[in-house]
């Protein structure tokens, strides 16, 4: 029980908040003599990160959350009192039209995805097995192309400097707020950043209308990611942005 | 000792005869009757030859055609697939004997024979069929090659005292590439058609004919099509910023250019009115330039002729071909961008100097103005970039399509030889609340090389007025816009090019012709560009940070400034542009392949691209042509094969296609178009 203790306070010595002792209990290993604490604290953290929040048994009930009515759009402004732990549901490049980003998804499920005006094939996975067969230099050179756009895939190829997204956040309660990025933070990103990482809102942190406006300095990007989440999101993207567009098509 | 010497065309024949004679020849007529013999003596220097009586002659072209034996003549059997390892003969076209025969005959009595073909890969198995030619007669000739890139005098006489080899090489990369294109070609469109007639009705003579070239080339057509057709316009919004100071009116953009999200942009919008001041967060003021062009490709050529000359690259590649001939101007095939440094630059503008239209400009270039071209990135090691040779002289017999692409080479060439336009750039960024805004003007202090080349532009935007370092204000104005995206447009011919260059279709001799060939074949039409335009951004700087927005092509350097997507409309539209849409039957036809063969689909570029990167591979020694033919084939037999077991899908897209056009028989247009298709009957083995 006294290395759970001294688990979670070496959590919120990092500015995290308290997990329930169960919790970490639950996550200590099996395993005698323990490991060192530093080790067990970054364990616990790592652990920390890949769950979900609002999950009752994760945090301690002290862990703070969002102010209630903090997504009023009345209220001009308004700041956090106290640092907040939340996870991200969702994220959107509001700098790319729907459409755009249809565009290339559609690319990339086609096997293709051009760089500049060169349409260039990525690798699909069954396809190796079929084309060992070809050795010479020039398949060599074709194949060893999309090594660039392999990143693009992912959309993790370069998102511009002016790029703005807005986070759909949740806190430990399941209460939801946006988050629009105020100034780049490189971390945000379709591609880069993960559904159910973590980022610790500051105190603060501006909120404007509801929306948090996060900027480098009030807000820390944790990392991790729910897997799940993670998963249903990506593969149910093109479907979300093709019904955005019709609904938009409709209300316009 | 008697030397043969043959080039790939009469006039080359002639203007070679008469700069090695020193215009004293003797012209005998032989049975074709395009083609001239030239006699006259020439001293070769020693290497190989000395002082010889040489005949000079020429061929029209290929003299060979490869074909499959008679027994293959039936559509239907053998069955199409036969046709991937059915023998292939190399046989003389019927056309072309009495040529093979004159080079037979005046290879009896020669010890050496002397090749003047172009320089490049079809020119080395022309060469090669002339060689094989000239053995039939004497198969103890020694072979030696000339390399030349233009025909002017010192040029030739260098080029007649250097002989090299010919390049077998490069003649397998050609070989490869004919055996392949006959027999994917003929196996392709046998398949098609025949699957076609089984629908019967008006459409039992149509031909769908197949070439490597073509299918991706059309597919980019469709492509394009489908993504001006599926597009949705999106609403976005935006912030500007409008001040008045020193009685200069000046508009700030937003850092974020647009979002598309309402509510966003209220909040940001809301916060820059609360904040009340703007605040100057960067004044700077820096000289700047607008590149001039590089040294000039055939590619460049064919867009800019399509851009700027109302012709196509056809007609301008037939066109430069027709001033190559004649002497005006160097080889216009070429990838070449870089000037060699020892090519006498000064002596060709010098040449320039008397014409009353760009004539003072070379003037002044002689004066002092000289300046080395900018070095492009590619060099094809064959030829220098297209430029001028001789003057030709307004009155001088060219017809109107020549005068353009004379008048287009000399201008560029001037342009390359003279200097980048100079201008200052000043650059404010604002703060406004939370905000970022900037404002760009340009002032233009000296055109340069603008004054004589006349298509392109660069208007200073009004000037700023001056803002210093952290000067705060109250803007005038701050607008809170709204604007909805709108469809890119449908591809230009350059655009064509541009793809078709960036992704390895065709060589940019010949990506000219494909884009003629799918429109004869009616896979696309043309019609000329109406409304909102999208168009290359002329008005680009080139400052020395890369202005945003103009993401670097890869390995392509600054060949034409990419467009952004999602189609951003620019200033003017310019007339006379064609657009390319595709037809039905070209839309049935890339839709069918890509969905019968969805890893590889004969519409997309991919495969025909491996061809083109292996002939490159086989001229550089790294694979062989057998090599070659046996994996091409064998992919594009997978191909076939996938193609055959789902061709219930192609029929489907089809049946579409033929019901569509049962019912549009009567229309005037469809009646035309199926005329014109069954035309091509004809199936042609250049199809590539």
């Amino acid at each position: 029980m006294d290395l759970a203790v001294q688990i979670r306070s070496g959590l919120q010595r990092q500015g995290l908040p308290m997990p329930t002792l169960e919790w970490v209990q639950g996550v200590l290993p099996n395993r005698n003599p323990m490991p060192p604490l530093q080790a067990l604290i970054a364990t616990a953290k790592a652990r920390l990160m890949v769950v979900d929040i609002t999950n009752g048994t994760v945090l301690d009930a002290s862990a703070p959350a969002l102010p209630p009515n903090l997504s009023n759009m009345e209220v001009v402004e308004t700041k956090l009192g106290r640092d907040v732990l939340v996870q991200v549901l969702d994220i959107d490049n509001l700098t790319k039209s729907k459409w755009e980003q249809v565009e290339e998804l559609e690319a990339i499920a086609r096997g293709e995805q051009t760089r500049g005006r060169e349409m260039i094939r990525l690798p699909t996975g069954g396809e190796d097995d079929d084309e060992v067969s070809y050795s010479s230099a020039s398949t060599q050179a074709l194949s060893s192309a999309p090594g660039g756009a392999r990143a693009g895939a992912n959309g993790a190829s370069a998102t511009p400097k002016n790029s703005t997204h807005r986070l759909v956040l949740q806190d430990c309660k399941g209460q939801k707020v946006h988050g629009l990025e105020l100034h780049r933070i490189e971390r945000i990103g379709i591609g880069t950043m993960n559904i159910g990482e973590k980022i610790l809102l500051k105190k603060g942190a501006t909120v404007a209308r509801g929306m948090v406006l996060l900027e480098p300095t009030n807000c820390t990007i944790l990392g991790g990611k729910v897997e799940a989440w993670q998963k249903a999101w990506i593969d149910s993207r093109l479907t979300r942005l093709k019904e955005a567009i019709e609904n938009q098509t409709r209300d316009g | 000792m008697r030397i043969l010497c043959v080039a790939e065309k009469p006039s080359i024949a002639k203007a070679v005869a008469e700069h090695l004679s020193g215009g004293r020849s003797e012209t005998r007529n032989t049975r074709n009757k395009y083609i001239k013999n030239y006699v006259f003596d020439y001293d070769f220097g020693g290497q190989p030859w000395g002082n010889c009586q040489v005949t000079m002659t020429s061929v029209l072209g290929h003299i060979t055609a490869v074909e499959f034996p008679s027994e293959y003549k039936d559509w239907r059997h053998p069955p199409p697939e036969r046709l991937f390892d059915a023998p292939v003969n190399t046989v003389i076209a019927d056309d072309k004997k009495d040529i093979a025969k004159n080079i037979e005959t005046q290879a009896r009595y020669s010890q050496g024979l002397c090749i003047w073909t172009d320089c490049d890969r079809e020119g080395e198995h022309i060469g090669h069929e002339i060689r094989e030619a000239a053995r039939k007669g004497n198969a103890a000739l020694t072979v030696k090659r000339a390399r030349f890139s233009n025909i002017e005098r010192a040029h030739i006489l260098q080029a007649a005292r250097n002989l090299i080899m010919l390049d077998d090489r490069q003649v397998n990369a050609v070989a490869t590439r004919i055996e392949l294109d006959l027999r994917v070609g003929y196996a392709l469109t046998r398949f098609l058609s025949n699957n076609l007639k089984g629908l019967g009705g008006p459409l039992a003579n149509l031909v769908i004919s197949y070439g490597s070239c073509q299918f991706p080339t059309l597919g980019f057509v469709v492509d394009r099509y489908f993504r001006v057709k599926n597009f949705k316009p999106e609403t976005f919004w935006s912030i500007k910023v409008k001040h008045k100071k020193d009685g200069i009116d000046v508009n700030f953009s937003w850092a974020r250019n647009r979002l598309f999200d309402r509510a966003s942009v209220i909040i940001l919008y809301e916060r820059c009115l609360a904040a009340k001041t703007a605040v100057v967060t960067k004044v700077q003021e820096k000289p700047t330039k607008k590149w001039k062009p590089l040294p000039l490709t055939t590619v460049e050529l064919q867009k800019m002729s399509t851009r700027f000359l109302r012709m196509t690259g056809q007609q301008a590649m037939t066109a430069a071909e027709s001033l190559y001939n004649k002497g005006f101007i160097s080889y216009p095939r070429t990838e070449t961008d870089r000037f060699d440094k020892g090519m006498n630059l000064r002596a060709l503008v010098q040449k320039q100097g008397q014409d009353n239209r760009w004539g003072a400009f070379a003037q002044n270039l002689m004066d002092g103005g000289f300046q080395q071209p900018r070095d492009g990135r590619h060099d094809d090691k064959a030829h220098p970039p297209i430029h001028p040779i001789t003057y030709a002289a307004p009155s001088a017999a060219l017809n109107e399509n020549e005068k353009k692409i004379y008048e287009f080479v000399v201008r560029r060439f001037l342009a390359c030889c003279s200097e980048d336009a100079k201008g200052v750039a000043t650059d404010i960024d604002i703060q406004y609340g939370e905000e970022s805004f900037h404002a760009h003007g340009i002032i233009v202090l000296e055109r340069n090389y603008l004054d004589v080349y006349v298509y392109e532009k660069w208007t200073g935007t009004a000037e700023l007025p001056k803002f210093t370092l952290g000067e705060r204000f109250e803007p005038r104005e701050a607008m809170m816009t709204e604007g909805k995206t709108a469809a890119p447009s449908y591809l230009t011919e350059a655009d064509l090019i541009a793809l078709m260059d960036a992704n390895g279709i065709g060589t940019d001799a010949t990506m000219a012709e494909h884009i003629q060939k799918i429109q004869d074949r009616d896979y696309v039409r043309t019609v000329p560009r109406s409304g909102r335009q999208g168009g290359e951004d002329d008005d680009a700087e080139n400052s020395d940070e890369a202005p945003a927005g103009r993401g670097g092509r890869g390995g392509r350097g600054s060949r034409g400034g990419a467009r952004g997507r999602g189609g951003r409309a620019a200033p003017q539209a310019r007339g006379g542009v064609m657009e390319f849409i595709p037809t039905r039957l070209g839309v049935a036809l890339i839709e069918g392949f890509d969905r019968m063969n969805f890893e590889t689909s004969l519409g997309k570029p991919f495969l025909r691209k491996e061809m083109e990167l292996k002939m490159k591979a086989i001229c550089d020694g790294q694979t062989t042509k057998q090599v070659v033919l046996h994996e091409s084939i064998s992919q594009y037999r997978r191909v076939y094969n996938q193609s055959q077991e789902n061709l219930h899908v192609l029929k489907a897209v089809r049946a579409h296609f033929y019901h569509d056009l049962l019912l549009l028989l009567y229309n005037i247009r469809e009646t035309d178009f199926l005329f014109k298709a069954c035309r091509q009957y004809i199936f042609d083995n250049a199809a590539g």
